[in-house]
């Protein structure tokens, strides 16, 4: 593994202990519903499923349809907010 | 047939994917299967406990190439994680036979034989069941606020979806009739008509049928009546709420809530014009009382009551006694449902403050116009009061009686903060209204006032740490009833906030669009 993919494992390996991880999760639901994100991605995910046909859909084509559009629209305030959470975490917790 | 089995694609499964699940599931459910999935659900899944989270930690990384993430999934039948963006899972299933998996983000169970996500219906029952579990461990969620006031309460619970009960899904569909919400829909407002000056509870009633928390309560049907009679404040509110989102567009009379006031606040009663304040504090105590049958427990201990009204309004304001001597300090808290401000011009010495200082600095007032704002009359509503020679309090350190300082803090913030700005003036020699103009922000940061604060402030920290991210102390405006006229004849009307950005003036039963500015240039 890269030096880089070790430090993301350790970092992950920390929040998920510390419970950290669930708690970011759920902030960044709460962002994500309060900016309107969670709407704009549902509405997409209808228009992807009326497209491809509600028999033939897995979430699978969901998931490929939707994740680009979804990473995108994700305000910077809000990859901000995180950032600095997950900072604040980390030095905190030292590692 | 194992051959066809290992092509995965079955139009026979399709058509059986319904909440019954896939047919592959089958030989999963065999033996002791509720309990091994539990475990699964336990320690990789929603792991609860700090046991599980070290476990999960340590062990959940793809067997085949170490990543942590990259939507890691755990085989069914056997111990074997892997990463299912990288298709290894994939590749395991397809090599060992093993045709379930399982997300272990979102607790998904995916069949790769359907080659999809299936639901089974025992399987989402045991998936919600340590679902909840785990939340209930980490004792979570705090929800940082919600930009539209007022702030999310954090309830120790988790938001789930609702899932429509048979019940429900009957009244559903003998009721097809739909309301969309759009952004210029005026669903929820609604004038009322005056019954012989009742402005002041008209401006009171736009006020709280505009208060998110409450008409959420009320139109979720969270009150339960157990009152034997029919003069249930509570439930009038209710009715009130129904007729005020009916989408009728008449304005509504009323006369029952104007009787049951009447009834339960008989200092109200009569048609002379009230204040619209002591009617507020007058609804919310009726409110308050009439609600405690709710919750089973009657105690009339007020620190214990968990009733709707005290969930949003209640805050707890502290008090606290310095003797000038020992510098003992007594402190007390007491609930309040709002906050009365002293305004300048009034008989009480508005102390002169000096400009700038933490309040308006945060709240981005400037003292440019030498306009009182909202945040001067807080500082002067949380300074230092020096008692003076002719209020001595015996103080229990020196056991004697001693000059003291007294300040008020906030202790706790309610979800919805009143300020009342204290316009009419009752003293002995004077029956005056003050009409100086306060100006008061869109957006207000109580952090200042804190109890907390201050105690930062005495330990030497007189650089507030403020953290932009912190909602927990943030305001939001929702609601601004506004006095015209004199203390013998004037009136009253309210501007309400709607859809976020969207303010109305009610003016009993003629609502009309407001800007922001019409808003903030009045008088409070």
């Amino acid at each position: 593994m890269s030096k880089e993919s070790r430090m993301k494992a350790t970092v992950n390996q920390k929040l998920t202990e510390m419970g950290e991880r669930e708690r970011l999760k759920e902030l960044l639901r709460a962002k994500l519903t309060e900016c309107g994100w969670k709407d704009q991605m549902k509405a997409h995910c209808k228009e992807v499923i009326k497209e491809k046909g509600l028999e033939q859909i897995t979430v699978e084509d969901l998931v490929v349809e939707v994740t680009p559009k979804g990473r995108a629209l994700v305000p910077d305030s809000v990859k901000k907010e995180l950032l600095h959470r997950i900072r604040t975490f980390l030095s905190q917790h030292g590692t | 047939i194992g051959l066809a089995c290992d092509r995965g694609y079955n139009p026979d499964a399709v058509a059986a994917m319904s909440p019954a699940g896939c047919p592959h599931v089958s030989s999963f459910k065999v033996d002791n299967w509720k309990q091994n999935l539990r475990v699964i659900y336990q320690c990789f899944v929603w792991s609860g406990s700090a046991e599980t989270r070290k476990r999960k930690a340590k062990s959940c990384i793809c067997h085949m190439c170490g990543a942590h993430l990259n939507r890691l999934h755990s085989c069914l039948y056997c111990v074997f994680f892997a990463c299912f963006a990288k298709k290894h899972i994939h590749e395991h299933a397809k090599s060992k036979r093993h045709n379930l998996a399982i997300d272990l983000l979102y607790g998904g169970i995916y069949c790769f034989m359907c080659q999809d996500y299936i639901y089974d219906k025992d399987m989402e029952q045991i998936a919600k069941e340590e679902q909840r579990k785990a939340w209930k461990m980490q004792g979570m969620p705090h929800y940082t606020a919600l930009v539209i006031s007022p702030r999310q309460h954090s309830t120790g619970e988790k938001y789930s979806t609702w899932e429509p009960t048979k019940r429900e899904l009957e009244l559903l569909r003998h009721n097809p009739k739909r309301r969309r919400i759009t952004s210029n829909c005026t669903i929820g407002l609604r004038g009322l008509i005056n019954l012989g000056n009742t402005c002041f509870m008209n401006c009171i009633v736009q006020a709280l049928t505009h208060t998110p928390l409450l008409r959420d309560f009320f139109l979720s049907d969270r009150h339960k009546c157990e009152m034997q009679s029919n003069s249930c404040l509570v439930c009038e509110m209710s009715q009130l709420f129904q007729e005020f989102y009916s989408g009728h567009r008449s304005p509504h009379i009323p006369f029952r809530l104007l009787h049951l006031v009447w009834t339960h606040a008989r200092h109200l009663a009569g048609y002379e014009q009230q204040d619209a304040h002591e009617f507020l504090i007058a609804a919310l105590d009726v409110l308050h009382r009439h609600c405690k049958d709710d919750n089973g427990k009657k105690a009339n201990n007020p620190n214990h009551c968990n009733c709707i009204i005290d969930q949003i309004f209640t805050g707890g304001l502290q008090s606290d006694v310095t003797c000038q001597v020992c510098h003992g300090v007594s402190t007390t808290i007491d609930p309040f449902w709002d906050i009365s401000l002293d305004l300048p011009g009034s008989s009480t010495p508005f102390w002169p403050l000096s400009p700038g200082g933490d309040g308006s600095a945060l709240n981005g007032e400037s003292h440019a116009t030498g306009a009182t704002t909202l945040t001067d009359c807080l500082r002067r509503f949380t300074r230092p009061e020096h008692l003076g020679s002719s209020a001595k309090i015996k103080c229990s350190g020196c056991h004697s009686y001693q000059e003291s300082t007294k300040q008020l803090t906030m202790k706790k913030l309610p979800i919805v903060a009143c300020f009342h700005l204290k316009r009419f003036e009752h003293s002995a020699k004077l029956r005056r209204k003050i009409t100086t103009y306060v100006s008061f922000p869109l957006e207000l940061d109580m952090t200042p006032f804190m109890a907390s604060s201050k105690e930062s402030r005495m330990n030497g920290q007189y650089q507030l740490a403020v953290d932009p991210f912190n909602n927990d102390n943030k305001y939001s405006l929702f609601a601004v009833v506004n006095h015209q006229g004199t203390l013998e004849s004037g009136h009253y009307t309210t501007f309400i906030r709607q859809h976020k950005d969207q303010w109305f003036k009610c003016d009993d039963a003629i609502i009309t669009k407001a800007s922001i500015k019409d808003v903030l240039d009045s008088e409070g």
